[in-house]
């Protein structure tokens, strides 16, 4: 749960970076600027999520994904956010494919007798360190 | 060709990096968000040696050492990650919605890529009235007309008012 306000708030580093990613260089943002920018993110946060939560309600899933995400960004005209963010998802569902396997991996290799001695040395490092 | 042996090299040495790291530490969202990161580097790798292969042999000892910095940086850089914004931070906001029961990560992550695709839209829609007013800084009242001027904005409107 939320404990203080403050931790909704984005971070205010990563705004700016983002930002002036976005710039041409040489030009800057004022303070007020990148507030209102960071309060706007905030507000369409919550803005996709909710309309997430209808979408996923309509269908009576209690889940919501990124299917529902991205459908919702297509009807609420973010239409041009979708190729990437698709993208994106590719490479972050890789991420958590590879995690696991290595995963099974490290298992797999801590009971195993042939492992070679790389691994084991690891597996047995990684049993110290528990 | 050498220096192709080089990169390939690099190439099946960069996944074992990523394996170790998993394996060594247990809070691994970092660890695996940094091997996929790897990964995406290694493929960029594989893309340099066709290049190289034209190049004369100096450039292409240049552009090695470039990448093999470029690998340092990534491998000390523990929070290089596929977001930029805390995941953590979006999940939060988005557990305002009283109707919400479950976000799946895979949602969280869209939400937090959008977010950070949003940022960077608003700041450019915001820029061209910055830019039409001959200034370099972006003011509140660009991002004000940006967001009246824009249809898929008006959501925001009022919003910023208080």
């Amino acid at each position: 749960m939320v404990e203080r306000i403050e931790d909704l708030n984005l971070p205010n580093a990563v705004i700016a970076r983002l930002i002036k990613e976005a710039l041409p260089e040489g030009s800057n943002v004022s303070k007020e600027a990148r507030a209102a920018i960071a309060k706007a993110a905030s507000v369409f946060a919550i803005f996709i999520t909710s309309s997430s939560t209808a979408l996923a309600h309509k269908q009576n899933h209690r889940t919501i994904t990124a299917k529902d995400i991205l459908q919702t960004l297509n009807e609420l005209d973010f239409e041009s956010f979708v190729p990437s963010l698709t993208q994106d998802l590719e490479v972050y569902r890789k991420m958590v494919r590879d995690k696991k396997e290595s995963k099974a991996k490290k298992d797999s290799s801590a009971g195993d007798a042939i492992a070679s001695s790389s691994s084991a040395a690891t597996a047995a490092e990684n049993e110290d360190a528990n | 060709m050498a220096s192709e042996d080089l990169f390939q090299n690099d190439y099946s040495e960069e996944p074992d990096l990523g394996q170790d790291f998993d394996k060594g530490d247990e809070m691994n969202i970092d660890a695996a968000e940094h091997g996929a990161e790897e990964v995406e580097q290694a493929i960029e790798q594989t893309n340099i040696p066709s290049s190289a292969n034209v190049d004369p042999p100096a450039s292409t000892t240049t552009e090695q050492a470039k990448t093999s910095n470029a690998n340092k940086t990534s491998e000390h850089e523990h929070d290089a990650k596929l977001t930029q914004l805390p995941m953590a931070r979006i999940r939060n906001i988005m557990k305002l919605d009283p109707d919400l029961q479950i976000a799946s990560n895979e949602a969280v992550f869209a939400v937090t890529k959008a977010v950070e695709l949003f940022i960077e839209s608003l700041a450019r829609e915001a820029f061209t009235y910055t830019a039409q007013a001959k200034k370099k800084t972006v003011q509140k009242r660009d991002v004000d007309l940006a967001i009246s001027a824009v249809d898929s904005l008006m959501f925001l409107d009022g919003a910023l008012n208080f």
